[in-house]
């Protein structure tokens, strides 16, 4: 009797472990040999200058592991600081259809909305679901004509085929960083050539670039940033669904939806670009203030320096800045897995791939 | 083979049983109950700011049709796995501890074909439960407010039709989120004579699930949660409709089904039934 009962539970045993045993195997997959025809470095640059691909759909997904606090209060509502913060400490999926170079849409997958950015020609809309809020962002008149113009007298001058662009680009990066492959990778489905970047020098936090190649279209499947001694990348965007065929037309029209408050700006031309609330607003300094950075050093371990007295005292008291930094020496630094930004008391910024301590060494030279 | 007529009236007279219940209709009637006390809050105050509360809670006072999803989506974490947990922790338990289970082995039918039946009663419990909450926050919304075409996630307006074809998409998301669950309370029926135990050792274990799915220390653990999923179906309103939630979704839930399906039936098949 007793062996009987215990054979009618091998099915019952069998089933979870075969379920769960193939859950655990199936992401080793990943880790199989991609067979690909043998490219060197420079090749695979001269692939990745000669691609030309502007019309695709797909998804890419971007994470982030910089060793910062993931802030509480970091809902993905606030704007400006907030939202340059949001961007660094969250993952994000963003639905990207491009169609030629001047039609292009994005979508940021929020878990509970959705961020737009559309491009059509002269006119842009942003649209934000839970704030219900859409701007549309249109270009001078004359503006579209004058960059088109531009871009075709770039193109006649631009005489250098791409595999010469790889060569100089080859050449001008090599006194500071090795540039090699390393074992053929799958992105989205699709076979890769990864090129690895790595600094020469160890007076920089990132430790490599890694840029997947597509190997049929030269198009880059994915860059990932990681930081010196770690093996995990700190930081990666990658496609993680990729379809070379035209998105459906419908996409690159916008309207408004009804009840949505709209805003109107037509951009100056001052101003490089829109500012797509939120959705790219990355870089710290220029939120804070307008006035060029200088640049300190070169290579990878250069550091942007804004004078004292150019960050205003309401942006360095603001709580969220006081709750993601930490109190040092002649100032408040924040410091991640790859970055360091170091506000001085005398109201001065630094800002560099490097330590601290090289941020506070640059500070005290001024 | 009489097998299969026998499992048809099995069926026929679990879902019966089901379905006479006044617990169900009690149950089934709290659950409409959500999105009609949501229409009338809205109705009567001004709503909550933009941004706020849960997904489309803020569009109800604009669209109707935005209760049922703002119901749904209050339903998902503790309502519908309650009313699920419930039925499915009772399947086996409640006729154990009634003395029926003895009855319903003699009838040449067989354990698993039990265990399958009362799993399948469970399921149409699921199905009915996500669709009378659905229904009920179409016509209160019908009733409360206007209808027009629905703004999606992305920004695009649709058409009622349309929107309504969406609800649907989503109900069934829904439901099929329930189904892992319902077999986790099915495996949970079988270990114990006590109904009470089952019903509240299931809830139980969603709310945990939940909990376990918030944490950020535990990233690693959230793709394998049941309850990982459940608000996935949002990507069901966005345009063009993103699969890849619905198609994770799936995939977990069968995973759960099969293996707390076979723990049921080892626990089930093995054992000693005495009242």
């Amino acid at each position: 009797m007793t062996t009987r009962r215990w054979q009618r539970w091998i099915p019952a045993a069998v089933i979870p472990v075969v379920v769960v045993g193939g859950a655990l195997a199936l992401p080793l997959r990943a880790g199989a040999e991609v067979p690909l025809p043998e490219r060197s470095p420079q090749e695979v640059l001269a692939l990745l200058a000669e691609s030309d691909v502007d019309t695709f759909s797909g998804t890419v997904e971007q994470t982030s592991d910089l060793g910062l606090p993931s802030l509480p209060s970091l809902s993905g509502e606030e704007m400006g600081l907030g939202a340059g913060l949001e961007v660094l400490t969250a993952d994000h999926e963003v639905r990207v259809y491009a169609d030629g170079p001047d039609r292009f849409r994005l979508q940021v997958l929020d878990e509970r909305g959705e961020r737009q950015l559309v491009l059509n020609g002269a006119e842009a809309w942003t649209y934000d679901f839970r704030e219900n809020e859409a701007m549309r962002v249109t270009l001078p008149d004359g503006a579209k004509e004058r960059i088109e113009s531009r871009l075709n007298e770039l193109k006649s001058e631009q005489t250098m085929t791409p595999s010469a662009i790889a060569e100089r680009a080859l050449a001008a990066i090599d006194p500071s960083t090795e540039v090699t492959t390393r074992d053929n990778v799958r992105v989205a489905g699709r076979s890769a050539y990864e090129l690895v970047l790595s600094p020469r020098y160890e007076d920089t936090l990132v430790g490599s670039v890694a840029i997947a190649v597509d190997a049929e279209t030269g198009m880059p499947l994915r860059a990932s940033i990681t930081a010196r001694g770690e093996t995990a990348p700190a930081a990666s965007v990658a496609f993680t669904r990729l379809s070379l065929d035209a998105p459906e037309e419908s996409l690159f029209t916008f309207s408004p939806p009804a009840g949505a408050a709209v805003t109107e700006k037509t951009l100056s031309e001052r101003t490089p670009s829109g500012d797509s609330a939120g959705v790219e607003a990355r870089s710290g300094e220029h939120h804070v203030t307008h006035e060029e950075p200088t640049v300190v050093g070169s290579g990878w371990s250069a550091v942007a320096a804004l004078p004292a007295g150019s960050v205003p005292a309401e942006v360095s008291s603001n709580p969220l800045l006081l709750e993601a930094t930490t109190p040092v020496a002649g100032g408040r630094a924040l410091s991640t897995a790859l970055f360091s930004v170091l506000l001085t008391d005398a109201g001065g910024a630094f800002a560099g791939a490097v330590p601290v301590e090289q941020l506070q060494a640059a500070a005290a030279a001024r | 083979m009489p097998a299969r007529p026998i499992t048809g009236a099995l069926l026929a007279s679990e879902l019966a049983l089901q379905f006479r219940r006044r617990r169900t209709w009690a149950m089934l009637l709290a659950l409409a109950a959500v999105p009609v006390l949501v229409a009338v809050a809205v109705r009567v105050s001004s709503g909550p700011p933009s941004g706020r509360g849960p997904v489309f809670l803020d569009r109800v006072a604009s669209n109707g049709l935005f209760v049922a999803i703002a119901g749904l989506s209050l339903s998902i974490p503790l309502f519908l796995p309650l009313t699920v947990g419930v039925v499915s922790g009772d399947s086996i338990a409640g006729e154990a501890s009634q003395g029926t289970l003895r009855y319903l082995l003699i009838a040449p039918a067989g354990r698993v074909r039990v265990l399958l039946v009362k799993y399948a009663a469970s399921v149409a419990f699921c199905l009915a439960a996500v669709f009378v909450s659905a229904l009920a926050g179409v016509l209160i919304g019908a009733l409360l407010f206007p209808i027009g075409p629905v703004t999606l996630i992305s920004g695009t307006e649709i058409s009622p039709p349309a929107a309504l074809g969406r609800l649907a998409l989503v109900a069934a998301y829904v439901s099929v989120s329930l189904l892992g669950f319902a077999a986790i309370g099915l495996f949970i029926s079988t270990l114990t004579d006590v109904p009470v135990g089952a019903m509240a050792a299931a809830v139980v274990l969603s709310i945990t699930a939940q909990v376990l799915d918030s944490l950020p220390q535990l990233e690693w653990l959230h793709p394998w949660l049941f309850t990982h999923h459940w608000l996935g179906f949002i990507d069901l309103l966005r345009e063009p409709v993103s699969w890849d939630s619905f198609g994770d979704n799936a995939l977990v839930q069968a995973c759960y089904v099969v293996v707390f399906g076979a723990l049921a039936y080892g626990r089930f098949l093995t054992r000693d039934v005495l009242s």
